[in-house]
């Protein structure tokens, strides 16, 4: 039997985060939610997913620190969406600079999120 | 006892200073002590209120989630969801418990679009909030009206334009401020049609609200602006000009070219700039006829208007404006006739002695 595939959502809105793990564990991804930067780097650590979403802005530890972290200390390869709000361009723009995969604008939509999971995953 | 009796007797032998310092001293201590046990009772209550908000706001958060994922495949409501709107619907009575539903709904609206952000909409009419957020728009409080506006906005209730445009002319800023956006986020272009009914003057900051809201637009086929050209209220034409520079508005150059003549300055200098913007040459013309006759902020506005729509005939006309007394209006000069006939430009340098002009000169010949 196939395992399913590790992705770990930062995102501190809960409810948007609860609403996007059901909708992709429905899907059979297994979900780890985090609140705050500092609790998306330890779930990556400890985890390995295959996928990281996170939002840019977070407390504690921003989007931007957690791309910088899996990119350049745990050296890993992962995709890496972002989350951004209107108005934050620059910041996505440095994002991708750090070495996030693709970025989506709020208001997402959840059916969109889970495209863009499904190709990044296929 | 002995001791109260002691400390009666020493205030009534002591002087009638002493006995007001204590009285004060007395009033201020229960003072004190009253406001100590206010702030407790104060503190303790809105600890409660903050759990309790919490509370509540974590039993709506998955209620609604339940909602959103117990929807049958066909646009039905299940029995689940019928469940969780007639309880929204009968927590919604209680003014405390509907703020908490309301921003619940409003903070899963502002991030997320497509058929979730519809079906959270639906339940704002399920639910019947709409109703409370329409009788808000009578109340007697503007922040109440104001606020009922902004959900009404949020949860896209268009049925509510009628009752919403009663407030174009409301008393307070931010009513009115509030039914413009609602007309232009939830109608577009269309809904600024209030501006032929505006009666109060839209400010710089609603003016760029209204701008910003608009570009965003997919759809960006402008409607007819010249009605508002000729409005009585100059806000309303500032912002019909701000409307035909940024969206091109050529067609309409003849009716913001009579605005050169219009009694308001600002309006006359806000024309100049987008005449020079559309490149409309006639208007130049028009404004080189009678520039002397014009304030110094008209003259230098449409000497900035000819550094971008200069032509060879105009080489005289300038040239007597190279002296001038106002600086912008001989460096513009200067900067034209440098680049229409460098050697009439050389020339002029040639024959001043004047130090101060010799270095604006130098200056427009370097940059």
């Amino acid at each position: 039997m196939e395992l399913a595939k590790k992705i770990v959502l930062a995102e501190d809105n809960s409810m948007l985060s609860t609403l996007l793990k059901f909708k992709l564990e429905k899907e059979g991804y297994s979900l780890f939610i985090a609140e705050n930067g500092k609790e998306t780097i330890e779930l990556i650590e400890e985890h390995n997913p295959q996928l990281i979403l996170t939002d840019i802005m977070m407390p504690f530890i921003s989007g931007l620190e957690v791309i910088s972290h899996v990119r350049n200390i745990l050296k890993l390869q992962t995709p890496i969406v972002v989350f951004s709000a209107a108005g934050q361009e620059k910041i996505v723009l440095k994002a991708f600079d750090l070495g996030a995969t693709d970025f989506m604008s709020k208001p997402l939509s959840p059916n969109e999120l889970l495209v863009r999971v499904k190709r990044l995953l296929r | 006892m002995n001791s109260y009796q002691y400390l009666i007797d020493y205030l009534n032998n002591s002087p009638l200073i002493i006995e007001l310092v204590w009285s004060i001293s007395s009033v201020f201590f229960i003072i004190l002590i009253t406001l100590i046990i206010y702030l407790k009772y104060l503190r303790g209550s809105l600890r409660k209120k903050e759990r309790l908000t919490a509370a509540y706001e974590k039993e709506y958060e998955s209620n609604l989630i339940n909602y959103l994922y117990s929807g049958n495949e066909v646009d039905e409501i299940s029995l689940e969801q019928q469940a969780i709107i007639d309880q929204f619907n009968e927590d919604s009575k209680d003014p405390f418990k509907r703020k908490i539903l309301i921003s619940v709904l409003v903070k899963l609206k502002n991030e997320i679009s497509g058929d979730i952000a519809d079906s959270v909409q639906k339940l704002y009419f399920q639910t019947e909030l709409v109703h409370y957020a329409l009788s808000r728009l009578s109340h007697k409080k503007w922040y109440v009206i104001a606020k009922g506006i902004r959900e009404l906005k949020k949860f896209h209730v268009k049925e509510a334009y009628k009752e919403v445009l009663i407030h174009i002319n409301h008393p307070r800023r931010e009513v009115r401020k509030e039914m413009q956006l609602y007309m232009v986020d939830l109608f577009y272009f269309e809904g600024l049609d209030f501006l032929n009914l505006l009666e109060t003057q839209l400010s710089e900051w609603d003016q760029i609200q209204l701008l910003g809201i608009l570009q965003k637009l997919e759809n960006q086929d402008i409607p007819n602006i010249k009605s508002w050209l000729n409005s009585s209220n100059d806000s309303v034409i500032i912002f019909a000009l701000k409307l035909a520079k940024t969206y091109n508005q050529f067609e309409a150059k003849d009716e913001i070219t009579i605005l050169l003549n219009h009694s308001t300055k600002k309006i006359r200098l806000e024309t100049i700039d987008v005449l020079s913007y559309l490149n409309v040459l006639e208007a130049k013309e028009i404004l080189k006829a009678d520039i002397e006759n014009r304030s110094h902020e008209e003259q230098i506005a449409f000497f900035k208007m000819m550094e971008n729509l200069y032509e060879s005939k105009d080489e005289s006309f300038l040239v007597k404006y190279v002296h001038n007394e106002i600086f912008e209006i001989k460096v513009s000069a200067l900067k034209i006739i440098k680049a229409l006939n460098k050697d009439k430009f050389n020339n002029l340098i040639a024959e001043s002695s004047d130090s101060q002009f010799l270095r604006i000169a130098n200056f427009v010949e370097k940059n």
